[in-house]
């Protein structure tokens, strides 16, 4: 049973193409806000991919963008749009910065690792189970529920580490930090921790699940036809919780692993926003889990660099998300070009 | 005839991977006159009309629109020419009014000015005898009423020529009945007019023309001379031949079978509301024993959805009680009563019976994804599955070039045929199946009728529910006429007459 789309070459060479547009265009309004493009790009360039620090950096940030985009496969390949991804990710985050100090002295590494990791993909599951809920019993738009509960969750954080779990001995809001000895081991040989190869591996698992098990089946079946799930006698109630409690959980656990390798600790207004980059990139990669991989390499590398010359030539580090929006829109009108071909 | 033709096409032809659709067809459309365009599934009708409305675009060959060599690039092209066009699974908007939907995309100002297009509708409605309320939600009407409100909007268009791909397979005899009065004043009125139908008589009745493609190409056409001077028998017997190759048709042969003493379905005053909440059955109980072919009649619209669904397991049962092999199924899921050997043939083939945008291969699966051998430990086993479409698609001679292509690429009849294969394909105990036949071309019809048949002599119990008397009269040992929710009589199959379901059907009763 081959799915019929998603393996042909096609897709990727239209994903490229809005790519390289939106590369182009990104590079007029350069010139039309009086900078040299040439310049720009070529920093963005040498300083995100071909210096050591900045490739090393722009890989490490793709552990985030894998693991949440493998939680977002789940829910957008069953139609679901999960848009509350910073929120869950939040909350995930949250209870590593607040557990793991804790959990780190009373647990082995390994099994203190794996309780953090479930806490936090639990807590982002639990952050989204509302709206599944809503949306399974009563149909109510997941679109607009999980973006409130960001909202929610971007307060409670606040709030919880600036008093319920706020580290009495430090100053500014913020739970304790966690010592190096329990952070995230690096890849050997690396300054690259191992939230890459987690993501990786959870980016497949879900690549795999979509498209060879039966819960992957109804998935896909729910996407594209719901009258025809539900005549059929699939729970749909039950699919759509899964779907979206997986993605609930993935960006829980991305949370987890940030605080766990990058951060040390969970500080009040720290939210890397990673959802508006992991929501596009899924849709460029069209779902397929292999294609993720490079987008991620490819949008962290622009942030990466992005922050880079934004020191040295003074372009607003935001240009780096115009680019990113100019590549969906191009993207947007491939797949329109598409479908008028196909005729 | 001096005036130019409404439409012509020359030398069309169109290929999508791996099928020849339609190889360089010449046809044309005259003002005034009735063009039926017959062929077998899959013969490449409403790819040809689709090119017409300017969905596709053919690979060779032109078009003519009044003697105009022009091309048309979108439907949007195509209605400016003049040319509408109302699909074999048409779409309307439901949640919008007649009116709206009649308005829209409709170039007139942006400033959508409703008064007038009442006004121009209500026009319309008495030119051509079409009555429709304006102000009803789409929703709301009946499948006979959204066709003709397609059939409006086309004219509201100020289309000249009207393309009614298979207008029929959805209307109850009565609505096709009145399309056909619709469609003669059309004609009078000097419209072209072109029909796509598998029904005979139906395209002896009204044609002025009649086209016959086969494989893609036209290979015949009777004119009016010659469908007039040949009585009803000879040119259904010469149409036949032409379509089918001399290949004699089976008769549903009347063999005799045994029907079993065991019961397998029973219900019990079943209660049930049906999807706008209203009361869809009130109170029905029958029996179906093994080996037994259970024809249902009415008028579409009086409970036949609620009474599939009720068996079928998608609607909830208000009261009453409903018994398969003697256990209670009322409150057992869709899935178990499959399992259990219920299988429903839904009469929704684009809505509810598959997933257009998946491949046959995965639509073939719908039912038994979660059963071995398609899957083991919930992983799908993508060989057998495969293994699977296959024999269905060769067992049913379904036209498509493999298990892996998209389902909505095939044709309407074939889709109908891969849903039956599918449906018929678990060894049921008991066939649910609304308009098996609905779609398909002659001998077709006939092999899904005595395929029924055959099954039903193995010991299967069927409901079949049709709206063509000739099908429930030949293949049901017993009838149940549904009226409003309501078994009126139950009628076996030696006094079963027309005349007396019919009666039954609009609610007289004896
Ligand atoms: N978009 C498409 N892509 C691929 N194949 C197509 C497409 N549309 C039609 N076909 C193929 O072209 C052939 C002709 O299809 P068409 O729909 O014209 O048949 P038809 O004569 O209308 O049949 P029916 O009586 O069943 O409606 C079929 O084999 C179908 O599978
Ligand atoms: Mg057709």
């Amino acid at each position: 049973m081959k799915k019929i789309e998603f393996n042909d070459i096609a897709p990727a060479f239209y994903s490229v193409l809005s790519i390289v547009f939106a590369l182009i265009t990104g590079a007029v309004i350069l010139i039309f806000i009086g900078k040299n493009p040439l310049l720009y790009f070529g920093q963005l360039f040498f300083q995100g991919m071909f210096s050591p620090l900045g490739l090393v950096e722009s890989i490490i940030k793709m552990a985030p963008l894998l693991i949440i985009s493998a939680g977002l496969l789940a829910c957008f390949s069953a139609g679901l749009w999960n848009i509350g991804v910073e929120g869950q990710f939040l909350i995930g985050a949250v209870l590593a910065g607040w557990s793991a100090p804790t959990l780190a002295s009373l647990l082995p590494y390994p099994i203190y690792l794996l309780s953090v990791a479930a806490l936090g993909a639990m807590g982002g599951m639990f952050w989204i189970l509302l709206p599944a809920v809503l949306k399974a019993r009563y149909d109510m738009n997941e679109i607009i529920t999980t973006m409130m509960m960001n909202w929610v969750a971007i307060n409670l954080v606040t709030w919880l580490v600036k008093g319920p779990i706020n580290d009495p001995t430090s100053v500014p809001a913020q739970t304790a930090l966690i010592p190096m000895e329990h952070r995230l081991s690096m890849i050997p040989f690396t300054s690259i921790h191992i939230g890459l190869i987690v993501g990786i591996i959870c980016l497949f698992i879900m690549h795999y699940v979509i498209r060879k098990t039966t819960l992957g089946y109804e998935f896909r079946v729910l996407l594209s036809n719901k009258r025809a799930a539900f005549h059929s006698g699939m729970n749909v109630a039950r699919i759509t919780i899964w779907g979206l409690l997986i993605s609930g959980g993935f960006a829980g656990l991305a949370g987890v692993s940030d605080v766990l390798a990058i951060k040390g600790l969970f500080q009040g207004d720290w939210n890397p926003a990673y959802g508006m980059t992991a929501i596009p990139l899924v849709f460029l990669a069209r779902f397929n889990g292999w294609a993720v991989v490079p987008l991620a390499f490819f949008f962290s590398f622009l942030s990466v660099g992005g922050e880079f010359v934004a020191r040295d030539q003074g372009v607003p580090i935001f240009f780096v998300h115009i680019l990113e929006g100019l590549t969906l829109l191009f993207f947007a009108a491939s797949e329109y070009i598409e479908k008028r071909r196909a005729f | 005839m001096n005036v130019p033709p409404l439409i012509k096409t020359a030398g069309i032809t169109k290929s999508f991977p791996g099928v020849l659709a339609n190889d360089h067809i010449d046809f044309d459309l005259f003002p005034g006159e009735v063009h039926t365009l017959l062929g077998e599934n899959g013969a490449g009708k409403t790819t040809l009309m689709n090119i017409l409305y300017g969905l596709y675009q053919p690979d060779e060959g032109h078009i003519e629109v009044c003697g105009q060599k022009t091309r048309i690039r979108s439907p949007y092209d195509s209605l400016k020419l003049g040319i509408g066009m109302v699909h074999q699974h048409f779409a309307l908007i439901p949640n919008l009014s007649v009116l709206e939907n009649l308005v829209l995309g409709f170039e007139g100002g942006f400033i959508l000015n409703m008064k007038d297009a009442e006004k121009k509708l209500k026009r319309i409605s008495e030119e051509y005898g079409q009555a429709i309320d304006p102000h009803e939600l789409i929703q709301n009407l009946s499948v006979g009423e959204r066709q003709r409100t397609e059939i409006i909007k086309t004219l509201f268009r100020g289309s000249e020529a009207l393309i009614l791909d298979e207008p029929t397979s959805v209307l109850t005899p009565i609505e096709a009945e009145e399309l056909f009065q619709t469609i003669t004043t059309l004609k009078n009125a000097g419209k072209g007019v072109v029909l796509i139908t598998h029904k005979l008589n139906e395209a002896l009745a009204i044609s002025d023309r009649i086209s016959i493609l086969s494989l893609g190409r036209k290979i015949a056409e009777l004119n009016g001379d010659e469908l007039r001077s040949m009585d009803e028998k000879d040119a259904t017997e010469k149409i036949l031949n032409i379509m089918f190759g001399g290949k004699p048709i089976p008769e549903c042969s009347l063999v005799e079978k045994t029907i079993s003493d065991q019961v397998v379905l029973k219900l019990e005053d079943v209660e049930v509301m049906n999807s706008r909440g209203v009361v869809g059955l009130n109170k029905v109980s029958f029996e179906i024993r093994g080996g037994e072919i259970f024809g249902i009649a009415g008028v579409d619209g009086n409970g036949q959805k609620s009474l599939c669904e009720a068996i079928g397991g998608q609607r909830e049962l208000v009261s009453g009680r409903i018994r398969f092999r003697g256990e209670d199924i009322s409150r057992k899921s869709v899935s178990k009563r499959h399992e259990m050997g219920i299988s429903y043939i839904t009469d929704d083939r684009m809505n509810e019976g598959c997933v257009l945008d998946l491949s046959l291969a995965e639509n073939a699966i719908l039912r038994g994804y979660c059963q071995p051998p398609y899957s083991r430990f919930n992983i799908i086993d993508n060989t057998v599955v495969d293994r699977f479409a296959n024999k269905l698609i060769m067992d049913f001679d379904v036209k498509a070039t493999g298990p892996y292509v998209r389902t909505g690429t095939l044709s309407g009849g074939n889709i109908q045929k891969f849903i039956l294969a599918r449906g018929l394909s678990t060894e049921p105990g008991l066939i649910i199946c609304s308009k098996p036949t609905y779609g398909l071309d002659a001998r077709t019809v006939n092999y899904i009728q005595e395929l029924l048949l055959e099954e039903s002599k193995q010991g299967t119990s069927v409901l079949l529910i049709t709206s063509e008397m000739d099908e429930l009269i030949n293949c049901s040992d017993r009838i149940g006429v549904l009226f409003n929710g309501k078994i009126m009589a139950i009628l076996d199959k030696c006094d079963a007459t027309p005349e007396k379901i019919g009666k039954l059907m609009l609610g007289i009763e004896e």
